[in-house]
This record gives C-alpha cells, structure tokens and sequence, in this order.
C-alpha cells in the first residue's frame, strides 16, 4: 500500500517513535503526581518534549508549551480563551471545522476573509480589509488542509499587531513541515497535533500559549491544589488530568527526527513531490488539478478531482488498487466554499517526509488508469 | 544542611534543575513539603545550603527566580529565608 493521506496522520514513522512509547508504557507514572521515580520518569517525557518543541518554533519560554490531545484541543483552548458569545472573529476562507465549529458553538459574530487560492497578496487583503478595531480575534490556519495553500500568516500577524488584535494560528499542516517561528509570528495561540508532521502518535498535540489562556478541563495538576481553581501559570494551567505520556513520549522523538532532518529540507522534498505530482496529473485528460506556479503558495497537499467519477468514487477505487488518500470534503466545507468545490468536494493527496517520488509516480499512473476506466 | 527552593511548577523546577546543574551544583528535584506551601502541593529543588548564593545567582541569571527559600534547620523544622 502507498500511504499518501498523511495531512490526517502520518503512518510511517521514525522507529524511534514506537520505541519510546514502549519505553514510556514500562518505565513511566503520572508527572507531577509524586517524586518517585517513575513519576518523574514522566515528568522527563514532558519536559524533553516542550524543550524540543520550544527550539523548533523558537518559542522564547517552553513554560508557553502545553502538552494536548490533538490540535482541535488546542484551537478550543486558544478560542475560548479570546472568544465569547457575541465576539467579532475573523477568520480566512481556509479554515478546518476545528476552528469553525468551536466559534459555531460559543455564538461569535464571524467573518471569513475569504480570497482565491494560492492568491497570497489578496489573502493579505482580505484580512486588511476585514480586520477593524472591533475585531476581537483573528485565526488563521498556516496551510489549508484541502489545497495546501500557504497562507501569510507572518503578514497577517504583523497586522493584528499593528491593529492590537488577538492572533490564532492552526498549525495542523504546518508544524514540521514547514518553518512555524513563534516569535516572528507574534501569535497568541499556536496549535498543531503531534500526529501529522511531528511523526508523533495519534491523540498527542501542542498549543504554544499565552498568559491570556483559559483551560477547557479543570481538575488535577499536581500543583497548587489547596485552590478550587486552576493554577494562573502555564503549562499546568492547562493540562489538566493525567497526561497521555506514552503519545508525549513519541511526539518528543518525533519532535527530535524533525530537528536533525530539518523543517527546510522536509519541506523542500514534500514542494518537490507535490510539483512532480501535480505536473503528471495535469497531463492527465478529465482530471482537474489544484495548484500552484509559485513554489511558496502551495505545501505537500494537493486536490484534485476527476471528470468520470466522483472523489468518493475515485478515492474507494484508488484504494482498491492500493493507494491510501482521502476523498470529500476534509472536515473543511468553508475551504471547499472559498475554492467552489463544495458540491463534489476533492480526492487529496498528500506527502511526508517518507514519501518517494516513486510512489508519486505509481499514484499518477493509477489516476490515469482510472480517468481511462480501465 | 539543606535549602529547598521552591517552584511554581513541575516544568520550572525541571528548567531551574537543569541550570542548576549546568552550574555544577548538585541538586534534586522533590514535592514540596506541605508547611512550606500555602497553595497545596507543589516541586521544589533541593541543594546544599553552602551552595545557595551560586544557585541563586544562576538562577536570577536564567531567570528562574524560585518562590520562596526554606533552610533546614538543625534541630528540625524549616526556616524561610529571606534575600
């Protein structure tokens, strides 16, 4: 099977991963429970884990590094924090479920900046013109999860902090796959899953914090625990309950694979592929492509569809022949709204740092295989 | 004798330790003791007493400033120290 589904988890991992989730299951208790230890075998899963975060997002404290279950917790933790009902959120046109549900949910006043794909001067724009003195937050995601659109996140933040605007970035895409620098960002919020390009394990994210952050859960922290109410201080004001550190352990190996191979070669490889993609099913009669000339519009996710068949179609008889991608809607109607894809919705495709150009190539000629109906 | 020094948190007593360490001073990290704490349970970071004005000065450096300070007192108990 060629896995090429890897914008909702990557499955091929760094050995070193599954290694320290067994270590972790054999040797540690819960961190900040007692001082034993195997507790505090567990506190240095936690904390291995936030200092190698901190370096790769250049995060000025690693106290700001909370350790969550998925992105989604993150971005309900970041949303709430700024958002209430009533609250003036804008939004791009790109956005998960994950932001747009949560804002659903707490009845915000909500405004997508939306703009044309890949278009990232008139994505600026649209937040220059959508970003008032009103606005009580903006998020933005970093990579659209259906198109791989890079958004200008960096330009974006640059004007909430010109406009004094609370800013929300969804790094789901993002994080170890591209460069997610913190402090250029100026972001309130960062948040990302561990799964996706960290190489870390299902049920294991990140949320690079502020002092504005509300948790989501209430309970034990191990810390301050006279008070009725959470500890005001990062990380614990955040986290909680027992801590998944199995998942943390092998989110802080894959944390380290993404160091020592380097964000900027990662994504060079996964542009490449996308490229090389991309081309062989333009050449395809019958399938549309969506993507890009300007090699920094687009990341390792690439939509495309089919003229015989619906993405559905496409995506069950594609896995028949072996191949793993993710056909629908994405959990990203908004985005599907933006590009005019809302009625049938995308197969997608998408690469990590394991992926070949061979596997590229074996995908593109299973594509063409199926416009033929053969 | 002994000097805890006592922490906000888990993570900031695993950062404090660490330079702590990096500054050549042994240390360990332990639960506060609950007449130490008004807030309930907590870390601290315990060294000698003699090396207390070094760790403090490579704390302040790192700017980990711990809490509160409590020396052990010989005939038992503990006495907060004040900088």
């Amino acid at each position: 099977m060629i896995y090429l589904d890897n914008a909702a988890t990557t499955l091929q991992k760094p050995r070193s991963v599954e290694a320290a989730m067994v270590r972790a299951m054999r040797t540690c208790a819960s961190p900040g429970r007692g001082g034993h230890a195997p507790a505090m075998a567990a506190a240095e899963v936690l904390y291995k884990c936030r200092e190698r975060a901190a370096r790769l997002f250049n995060v000025d404290n690693m106290e700001r590094v909370a350790v969550t279950f998925n992105a989604t917790h993150g971005l309900n933790i970041a949303i709430r924090s700024l958002v209430g009902p009533g609250s003036r959120v804008v939004i791009s046109g790109y956005e998960h479920n994950s932001v747009v549900r949560p804002l659903h949910a707490l009845g915000a006043e909500v405004t997508a900046a939306g703009s044309p794909v890949f278009d990232r001067d008139a994505a600026i724009a649209a937040f220059e013109r959508a970003v008032d003195g009103k606005t009580d937050a903006v998020i933005c995601t970093h990579v659209s999860n259906v198109f791989g659109f890079i958004l200008p996140v960096y330009e974006i933040g640059r004007l909430c902090r010109e406009r004094g605007v609370p800013f929300i970035v969804d790094a789901s895409q993002s994080a170890g796959a591209l460069e997610v620098d913190a402090g250029a960002l100026g972001a309130d919020f960062i948040a990302m899953p561990g799964h996706k390009g960290l190489y870390g394990p299902q049920g294991t994210g990140l949320l690079i914090a502020s002092g504005r952050a509300s948790p989501v859960l209430f309970g034990g922290s191990g810390s301050e625990s006279r008070s009725p109410d959470m500890p005001m201080f990062l990380p614990d004001r955040l986290e909680a309950g027992t801590h998944n550190i199995p998942g943390a352990a092998g989110l802080a190996e894959g944390l380290d694979f993404v160091l020592r191979r380097g964000v900027g070669s990662i994504a060079a490889h996964e542009r490449l592929l996308t490229r090389r993609l991309a081309k062989s099913l333009a050449a395809i009669p019958g399938v549309r492509v969506f993507t890009s000339d300007d090699a920094q519009a687009q990341a390792g996710v690439l939509s495309f569809d089919l003229d015989s068949m619906t993405p559905e179609e496409a995506g069950e008889r594609l896995d028949g022949m072996g191949f793993a991608v993710r056909a629908g809607l994405h959990c990203s109607p908004l985005a599907h709204a933006t590009v005019g894809t809302i009625r049938r919705g995308t197969v997608r495709a998408s690469f990590s740092a394991f992926s070949t150009a061979e596997e590229a190539d074996a995908f593109a000629a299973a594509v063409e295989k199926l416009s033929r109906g053969r | 004798m002994e000097v805890y020094l006592t922490c906000r948190s888990l993570t900031f007593a695993q950062s404090a330790s660490r330079t702590l360490s990096a500054a050549r001073i042994r240390n360990m990290i332990v639960r506060t003791p609950q007449n130490m704490s008004r807030e309930g349970c907590g870390y601290a970071v315990r060294i000698a007493a003699g090396a207390l004005e070094t760790a403090l000065g490579a704390l302040d450096a790192a700017m980990l400033t711990p809490k509160r300070i409590f020396r052990r007192l010989p005939a038992g108990g503990f006495e907060e120290v004040k900088r």
